[in-house]
C-alpha cells in the first residue's frame, strides 16, 4: 500500500495528499454538523409538544363554540360547522397517548383522551337534545359539557404551561450545549488543521528529501568526486526515475574514466614494447653485423693473404693486403681507446691508400704535419671518417683530380690543430649547418657503415669536454675544411 | 546520530499526531453522544393501573407524605398514583376533582371524602362507573366507597382524654376547674368528630370518677371553627382566644390547620403557658412548637399506613371484588419528651 503510494507520480501524490486533508476536514465537518443537526432538531423538538397541546385547544375551543352557537342559532351551518370541528377534534384526541406512563405529558394525555371521549358523547347528547327540543334535557346536558370543557382547557393549559417552563429550561441546555459544541467544534477544526499541516509537511518533506539528495549528491559529482555512495531510490516517481539515472550516470562515468586509463596504460605498454623490440633488433642486426666482420677473423684470413701473395711473389697484392689488414687491425685494437694524432694519422695515410687501390688512385694525399704534435692524445677513430666524408661526398661527386690535404699545426702552442681539407663538391650552407650542431647527413643507417660525423662531433666533445672541437668551412664547388681542436697536455709539451 | 536524531523527530512527529488524532476524536465522540443524550425523555415506564388522589389540602404535608406513601406502594405493583389537583392550574374543589376522577375513567380513587349528600353521590356514581373509591382520613359512611382508611376516633378520644386529665392533675394547686375547648368543624357531618368527643368525654368522666380529689374537675366545650374557606379557619382560632375572660386552658384541635392557627394565635396574644395545646399532626411547624413548650402534644398518624392501606384496598378490590370496610392505621402521642427523635426523623425524611 505504502510503497504502491510510494511509486505515484509526485503530481498524483500532491494531489492525494490535499485530497486526504482535505477529506479529514470534511468528514469531521460532516461530524460536526450531524451533531449540530440532531441538537437543532431537538430545539424545534422541544416545542413541538406545545403546538400539538395549542391545537388540540384551539379545535376544543371550536367545538365549544359552535355547539353553543347551535344551542343559541340552531341554524344548520352552524351543526355542520360543529360535525365538522367534533370530527377533527375526535381525531386529534385518538391519536393522544393511550398509556399509564411515568411520562407527565403521556399520562395527561390519557386523562385528557379519556374526558375528550366523555365530553363528545356529552356534547352530541346536547345537541340531540336540543333538536328534540327537550329544553330541559339540553340545558342540563349543556352544564356538564361546559363543565367538562372547563376541565378539559384547565388541564391541557396546565400541561401546556408545565410543558413551556420544562422547556424554556431545556430549550435552555441545548442552547448552551449548543455553544460548548460550538467552542469544542472549533477547537476539533483547530486541531484537525494543525494534524492536516504535520501530515502535509511529512509527506511533501519526503518528496523532496530525494531532491535535496540529489542535489548533494550532483554537488560532489560536479566538484569531480565520483566515488560517493548511490543514491537510495525510495520510491519510483518522478524523483526515483530520475535519482536512478543519476546513479547509473555516475556509474557510467565511473566506468568511462576506468575504461581510459586501462587504455592509456595499454598504450603505453605498447611503446614501451616496440621501443624494446627496436633495441632487440638494433642488437641484432649490430650481433649479426659483428659476426659477419669479425675483425680477429677479418685480420687473420687477410693476414693469411698477405702471405700467400707474399709466397707467390704478388708484392703489389702483398701489400695491399697488408695494409687492409693493418688497417682493420686498428680497428679491433683501438676500438674504443685514446689514441695520438700520429696513430690516426698512420691509420688516414692506410685508408687513402686502400681508397687509392681501389679507385686507382684518384686521390692526390698531402700531409702537413707538425712532429711535435704527433703525440698528442685524442679518440679513436676520428680523422678516417672525416677523410671518408670527404672523400663520399667531396672528391667521388666532382671532376678532375682530388686533393686531401691533411694539415696538423699548433696554435698558440697549447692547442693543437688537425685539418683535413678536400678540393671536392663542397657542401651547402645547411648541410654544414647540419654537421655543425652534429646531426650527421642525410642518409639512412642501413646505407652507411662506418662511423657518423654525428658520432664523430659527439666524442669529440665529451673528450675535450668543450662544444668547440671542430670548425667546418665548405663553399660550393670549393671544397671543404674540416679542423679540429684539440688541447695539448702538459707533459706532451714539455718533450 | 543524525540518522537517529532524525529517527526520533520522526517518531515525535507521529505520536503527536497520533494523540492530536486520538484527543480529537475523543471530544468529538462525547460531544455527539452528549448531545444526544440531552434531547433524550427520560425513560419513561408504562403501568397497569392509573389511581388518583384527591385531598383537602393536597400542599399540606399531611397529605403530601400520605401521598408519597401511596405513591411509592403503587409503583410496587406497577401501579401510578398521581395527585389528581397537581395537574391543574386552577384550584377544583374535592368535588369537581371527583367529576374529573370519574369522567377520565380512572381505575380507583383515594378520597378525603366529608359527608355531604353531594360527596356521597359522587363517591356513588363513580362506583356505579366500576370506579373503586376509597375515603381515607375522613369518611363518607353513607356512600358505597369500598373502604376506608383512618384512624381509630375513639382510641385518639381516649388518648386525648388521657392527656387531658395529665393536664388537670398538673394544674391541682389551684383548685379550679379546668376549661377545655375541642375545635370542631362547624359544617362537618363526620361522625368521626363525634366519636372522638364522646371518647374524650369518656376518658374525662372516667378520670374524675378515679381521682376525685387530686385531680381538678374538668369542663368540656365543643368550638365549632368556620372551616367553610380556606382562611377562615384562622379566623375562627383567633375569635376564641379574643375572649380574654373566659380563655380556655386546654384546646383540642383536631387537624393540622387548626393545630398551626391555634399555635400561632397562642404566640400573637402572649398566651403562652397559660394555654395547653393538644395538636394533630407531626409537621416540622407543629414539632418545633412542643419543643418550644407552646404545644403540649401531638399525635403522629402512620402516613405510611395509611397510603398502603388504600392502595391495598383499592387492588384487592379490583381482584376480589370487595375489601374490607375499615383500614386502621396507628397513632402515636410525642410530647416535649420525645419530641426530639421526631424531628431528626422528620429531618432526615425531608432529605
Amino acid at each position: 500500500m505504502k510503497n504502491k503510494f510510494r511509486n505515484l507520480p509526485i503530481q498524483l501524490k500532491m494531489t492525494a495528499i490535499t485530497l486526504m486533508a482535505n477529506l479529514l476536514v470534511l468528514a469531521v465537518n460532516l461530524v460536526l454538523l450531524i451533531g449540530i443537526n440532531g441538537m437543532s432538531s431537538r430545539i424545534d423538538g422541544v416545542y413541538q409538544v406545545n403546538m400539538q397541546l395549542n391545537e388540540l385547544s384551539a379545535m376544543l375551543d371550536e367545538v365549544q363554540i359552535n355547539m353553543e352557537e347551535y344551542l343559541n342559532t340552531k341554524t344548520s351551518d352552524s351543526l355542520e360547522t360543529f360535525y365538522i370541528y367534533e370530527q377533527d377534534f375526535s381525531q386529534l384526541a385518538d391519536e393522544l397517548s393511550d398509556d399509564i406512563s411515568s411520562n407527565t405529558i403521556k399520562r395527561t394525555q390519557r386523562l385528557i383522551k379519556n374526558m375528550s371521549q366523555l365530553y363528545l358523547d356529552k356534547a352530541d347528547q346536547t345537541i340531540e337534545a336540543k333538536r328534540g327540543r327537550n329544553v330541559e334535557k339540553y340545558r342540563a346536558r349543556y352544564e356538564e359539557t361546559t363543565k367538562l370543557y372547563g376541565y378539559i382547557k384547565n388541564m391541557i393549559d396546565t400541561l401546556n404551561n408545565e410543558q413551556f417552563k420544562e422547556n424554556s429550561q431545556n430549550y435552555r441546555r441545548v442552547i448552551n450545549a449548543f455553544r460548548t459544541f460550538e467552542t469544542a467544534a472549533n477547537f476539533v477544526m483547530v486541531i484537525v488543521i494543525l494534524i492536516n499541516a504535520l501530515l502535509i509537511l511529512r509527506l511533501t518533506a519526503s518528496i523532496i528529501r530525494p531532491l535535496k539528495e540529489l542535489k548533494g549528491l550532483a554537488d560532489e559529482v560536479s566538484k569531480g568526486n565520483f566515488e560517493i555512495e548511490p543514491i537510495k531510490v525510495r520510491a519510483m516517481d518522478e524523483i526515483g526515475v530520475v535519482s536512478t539515472a543519476f546513479n547509473q550516470m555516475v556509474i557510467s562515468i565511473q566506468e568511462y574514466i576506468e575504461k581510459m586509463r586501462e587504455s592509456a596504460e595499454i598504450e603505453k605498454e605498447h611503446e614501451a614494447k616496440e621501443l624494446m623490440m627496436e633495441a632487440h633488433l638494433k642488437d641484432a642486426q649490430l650481433k649479426y653485423l659483428q659476426a659477419q666482420i669479425n675483425p680477429h677473423f677479418l685480420f687473420n684470413t687477410l693476414n693469411a693473404g698477405a702471405q700467400l701473395a707474399m709466397l707467390e711473389g704478388a708484392d703489389r697484392t702483398y701489400e695491399y693486403v697488408q695494409v687492409m689488414a693493418e688497417f682493420f687491425r686498428y680497428n679491433v685494437k683501438k676500438g674504443d681507446q685514446i689514441v695520438t694524432i700520429g696513430e690516426e694519422i698512420a691509420l688516414i695515410d692506410k685508408y687513402i691508400y686502400i681508397l687509392n687501390v681501389r679507385f686507382s688512385g684518384d686521390i692526390n694525399y698531402v700531409k702537413e704535419v707538425d712532429e711535435s704534435l704527433l703525440k698528442v692524445e685524442m679518440p679513436s677513430m676520428i680523422l678516417q671518417p672525416i677523410v671518408e666524408n670527404c672523400v663520399n661526398h667531396g672528391i667521388r661527386e666532382m671532376m678532375g683530380e682530388g686533393v686531401i690535404t691533411v694539415k696538423v699545426f699548433t696554435q698558440g702552442g697549447d692547442i693543437a690543430c688537425i685539418s683535413i681539407e678536400d678540393n671536392g663538391a663542397g657542401m651547402n650552407e645547411e648541410t654544414v649547418e647540419r654537421l655543425r650542431k652534429g646531426k650527421g647527413t642525410e642518409r639512412t643507417s642501413k646505407e652507411f657503415n662506418g662511423i657518423g660525423m654525428d658520432n664523430v662531433m659527439a666524442r669529440l666533445k665529451l673528450f675535450e669536454n668543450s662544444d668547440d672541437v671542430m670548425s667546418i668551412e665548405s663553399e660550393e664547388g670549393k671544397g671543404s675544411r674540416f679542423t679540429i681542436y684539440l688541447d695539448i697536455n702538459e707533459d706532451i709539451r714539455e718533450e | 546520530m543524525k540518522e537517529k536524531m532524525k529517527k526520533r523527530n520522526l517518531l515525535g512527529i507521529w505520536v503527536t499526531l497520533a494523540a492530536l488524532i486520538c484527543v480529537s476524536g475523543v471530544l468529538m465522540f462525547i460531544f455527539v453522544s452528549y448531545s444526544k443524550s440531552l434531547g433524550q425523555q427520560e425513560i419513561s415506564k408504562e403501568y397497569d393501573k392509573y389511581y388518583v388522589m384527591i385531598a383537602d389540602d393536597p400542599k399540606a404535608s399531611l397529605w403530601q407524605s400520605v401521598y408519597e406513601s401511596a405513591f411509592n406502594a403503587g409503583l410496587d405493583q406497577n401501579i401510578y398514583v398521581e395527585m389528581l389537583s397537581d395537574r391543574f392550574s386552577e384550584n377544583y374543589t374535592k368535588y369537581q376533582l371527583m367529576e374529573i376522577a370519574i369522567a377520565s375513567k380512572v381505575d380507583g380513587i383515594i378520597l378525603s371524602a366529608d359527608e355531604s349528600d353531594e360527596m356521597t353521590q359522587l363517591i356513588n356514581s363513580a362506583m356505579k362507573k366500576k370506579i373503586p373509591v376509597v375515603t381515607v382520613f375522613s369518611d363518607n359512611a353513607n356512600s358505597a366507597r369500598i373502604s376506608f382508611v383512618g384512624i381509630g376516633n375513639y382510641n385518639l378520644g381516649k388518648e386525648y382524654g388521657n392527656l387531658i386529665s395529665e393536664l388537670s392533675e398538673a394544674g391541682n394547686s389551684q383548685y379550679r376547674t379546668i376549661k377545655v375547648s375541642v375545635l370542631v368543624d362547624s359544617n362537618s357531618r363526620d361522625s368521626s368528630q363525634n366519636v372522638l368527643y364522646a371518647a374524650i368525654q369518656e376518658a374525662v368522666e372516667e378520670d374524675s370518677r378515679k381521682h376525685p380529689y387530686s385531680h381538678s374537675p374538668i369542663s368540656l366545650s365543643l368550638y365549632s371553627v368556620d372551616a367553610t374557606n380556606r382562611f377562615s379557619v384562622e379566623e375562627s382560632v383567633r375569635g376564641l382566644l379574643q375572649k380574654k375572660d373566659d380563655l380556655p386552658d386546654v384546646v383540642v384541635c383536631l387537624n393540622e390547620i387548626d393545630t398551626t392557627s391555634v399555635y400561632q394565635a397562642v404566640v400573637d396574644y402572649n398566651e403562652v403557658g397559660k394555654i395547653s395545646i393538644l395538636g394533630y399532626y407531626d409537621s416540622e411547624a407543629i414539632l418545633k412548637g412542643i419543643e418550644r413548650n407552646v404545644i403540649y402534644s401531638t399525635i403522629s398518624v402512620d402516613t405510611a399506613q395509611l397510603g398502603q392501606f388504600s392502595i391495598d384496598a383499592l387492588n384487592e378490590y379490583h381482584e376480589m371484588g370487595n375489601t374490607s370496610q375499615y383500614f386502621t392505621a396507628d397513632v402515636s402521642i410525642i410530647k416535649k419528651s420525645n419530641v426530639s427523635a421526631h424531628l431528626k426523623e422528620g429531618a432526615t425524611d425531608e432529605e
